[in-house]
């Protein structure tokens, strides 16, 4: 393949986070299905992220700390349900519970400690 | 998992995410000189447009690029059909004998079968459409880029996760077989339920991978939906809008109403599996809710895969045909009546499972009313030929191999839709051999017409026009000795999924061995014929390959690759097919 300018090569046309995304997903279906704690924590940890650093690129959030913690919302209500479904049924579903919210919590502070304290080098809009 | 299982697991997490992290890290520092914001543009949209790519392999990793994904998809359903081949080989070896002598167990051959069948239809089938849809679409239809060049990307990484869960089974891990449900997870074996070790984790890896490749399916769907409503080219009208085009687009709304049902299906047999929920037990929904809710999403996941392969047949045809497709409209109509129908035909799967009678009646109307609308396709395909000035190029016999193969492949078909023939031949070699004439005969042979048609346009080189050819009638006789072998074998009585037969099918069981070893030359050709050809093949020496121009018959994707060739003689700094291009004789005559 060239790199000559055709139809489709005016712009920029690469972008870290879709990878990301997509590994972040089955790593923390694995972590939650089967409540390995270490991947549903990493795993939520990355597809958070990335979902953060993606909105950020497209200029969909102003800025990546405050997407991390809104999703931090998201996962936390998640992990919410689980434990409130485990005392509503038979299935085992704290440990599980546990880790999503204790990923939010992570998130939360990564989002608000980010918005606090890290200086960006680029330009916020 | 005790506790140092644990720790390992988390230390190689944080490891694998500070990896990442650091990626991450690199990769913004090289494109840093792209600002982001509006208001830090001092370079903004530089022309320079190939330094918009970084190199080598991060380059692949971190596109976007709807050209540069077609190609992964491309390289990643290759890769999924050489694998599902090589079960399917093991799987023919070991019929080649009544007992199970060549494997030595009937359960690898259960794992085997099921990973074949998924392997092809969503690793090797979903996946090679969205390749040619990725790069030819935008280009036909005149946009810059798919509408959400990101989501495309997520669509993509999403497969090889998939696989690798579909395939865990079959890896060297502790504790974990492969699947043995066949691809249509019939609950309670899929349930885990029972005597048997389907209630092992490799089952649950296999449908979290399948409901991944849904996903992404989805995403893909979505994009092309938006990509085909709202980037169209001003010139490019829904009334010129080519056939292709309108293949996908049907394809992705049949798309967006199946694969969400498969992965809430799919999440309800985890949950029956994992957390003791009853959707599909006895004392809950029962096991024939699954085949329901299975197989409203697996039929029109047969339209999923043959539209396409169609809109690519009724594209390439007429091209090699000196004609415009004949009946172009009802061509268009008949797509979007197969769209509709394949929603009402489930249950013709089920014939045989005690439902309600009057219900199979409709389901059966229904069923056979799909033949017109295939039927309109296959008559104008062959109206289109008549009489036209044919020139017997690859992608035009494959486009030929598809048309008989799909007629041998669809009227079996309507055989099976009748109630009283398919009581008989229901769970019979009859079936198989039937869907692998669509899948293999008419799928595959069209995906191969547009690997072929399109090689000059990607790659900028011509294939061996000789292995080409050898490559199409060993599959040509290959497919047609296996499956009409197989279909004789329904005749016969035997029954589909068996490792092992009665002594009485040993010939045609050998036969269809012998047609599949065949497709097996023939695909080993057509591999060293694309990989080959790729790094050094003949260049192409005009922006018209096909001589399309000769009978008017030039489309837009020809005049982007006349535009980039042009583009690429000028460029003083340009890329490598500059100085090959100067040097070169050329010969246009070659196909």
């Amino acid at each position: 393949m060239d790199e000559n300018p055709g139809v489709s090569e005016g712009y920029r046309v690469a972008s870290p986070w879709p990878l990301f995304v997509a590994l972040g997903i089955p790593i923390a279906e694995i972590g939650i299905l089967f409540g390995l704690v270490p991947l549903a924590v990493g795993g939520l940890l990355l597809f958070c992220g990335s979902i953060a650093g993606i909105l950020h690129e497209n200029e969909y959030v102003a800025s990546a700390w405050r997407g991390l913690a809104v999703l931090s919302v998201f996962v936390i209500v998640a992990g919410g349900g689980l434990w409130y479904a485990d005392a509503a049924t038979e299935s085992d579903l704290l440990v599980r519970a546990y880790s999503m919210i204790g990923t939010g919590v992570l998130l939360l502070l990564a989002g608000v400690g980010g918005e606090l304290f890290a200086r960006d080098t680029e330009p916020t809009v | 998992m005790e506790t140092s299982g644990q720790l390992l697991l988390t230390v190689l997490m944080g490891a694998f995410l500070l990896g990442v992290a650091a990626f991450l890290a690199r990769v913004e520092d090289w494109r840093s000189y792209t600002p982001l914001g509006a208001g830090g543009g001092a370079v903004g949209e530089s022309g320079y447009g190939h330094a918009e790519k970084p190199a080598g392999l991060i380059r692949w990793l971190t596109t976007v690029d709807h050209k540069d994904i077609g190609l992964l998809y491309g390289a990643y359903a290759t890769i999924a059909f050489v694998v599902g081949g090589l079960m399917v080989m093991l799987m023919r070896a070991e019929l080649t004998t009544p007992a199970t002598d060549v494997l030595g167990s009937a359960t690898f051959y259960n794992s085997l079968l099921t990973s074949h069948g998924i392997t092809m239809l969503f690793l090797f089938g979903t996946p090679i459409i969205a390749a040619f849809s990725n790069y030819l679409i935008p280009l036909v239809i005149g946009a810059d880029d798919m509408a959400f060049p990101r989501i495309n990307a997520i669509a993509f990484w999403l497969l090889p996760p998939g696989a690798l869960l579909i395939w865990a089974g079959f890896f060297p891990i502790p504790g974990v077989i492969p699947a043995q449900t066949a691809w249509t997870m019939y609950t309670p074996l899929s349930a885990g339920v029972g005597a048997g070790n389907q209630a092992n984790v490799g089952v649950d890896l296999m449908l979290l991978g399948l409901h991944l490749t849904g996903v992404s399916a989805t995403m893909g769907a979505i994009n092309f939906i938006a990509t085909i409503f709202t980037e169209r080219a001003e010139e490019v009208t829904w009334a010129n809008l080519d056939i292709f085009s309108w293949t996908i687009l049907t394809q992705s709304g049949l798309i967006l109403f199946a694969f969400p049902l498969l992965g809430s299906a799919l999440v309800m047999l985890l949950l029956d599996r994992n957390f003791g929920t009853t959707f599909f037990a006895v004392e809950g929904g029962g096991p024939i809710l699954w085949q329901h809710l299975f197989w409203f999403f697996g039929h029109p996941e047969v339209y999923i895969l043959v539209l396409p392969p169609m809109g690519i047949v009724s594209y390439v045809l007429p091209r090699f045909s000196g004609r415009k497709l004949f009946g172009f409209k009802f061509v268009v109509y008949s797509t979007l009546a197969i769209g509709v129908l394949s929603f009402g035909v489930w249950a013709h799967h089920m014939f045989a499972t005690g439902i309600d009678p009057r219900l199979r009646a409709s389901f059966m109307a229904v069923s056979l009313a799909i033949a017109i609308p295939s039927a309109v396709k296959t008559f104008n395909w062959i109206t289109t030929m008549w009489n036209g000035k044919l020139r017997l190029t690859t992608p035009m016999l494959f486009c030929i191999g598809f048309v008989s193969n799909f007629i041998i492949g669809g009227v079996t078909g309507v055989f099976l839709a009748s109630i009283p023939v398919d009581l008989v031949l229901h769970d019979t070699y009859y079936v198989v051999g039937h869907f692998h004439y669509i899948v293999m005969g008419a799928i595959t042979f069209a995906g191969m017409a547009g690997i072929y048609y399109w090689f000059p346009l990607v790659t900028g080189r011509w294939y061996q026009r000789r292995l080409a050819k050898a490559h199409f009638w060993l599959w040509m006789i290959g497919t047609n000795v296996t499956f009409f072998a197989m279909v004789l074998l329904g005749y016969g009585g035997m029954p589909r999924r068996y490792a092992t037969y009665l002594p009485k099918f040993a010939t045609l069981h050998q036969i269809a061995s012998l047609g599949a070893l065949l497709l097996l030359v023939g695909g080993i050709i057509w591999v060293y014929n694309i990989v080959t050809s790729w790094m050094e093949g003949k260049r192409v020496e005009s922006g018209d390959p096909w001589r399309l121009d000769e009978t008017n018959l030039n489309t837009a994707e020809w005049d982007w690759f006349e535009a980039k060739r042009e583009t690429s003689l000028a460029a003083t700094d340009g890329g490598e097919e500059v100085k090959t291009d100067g040097g070169q004789e050329s010969r246009a005559d070659d196909e």
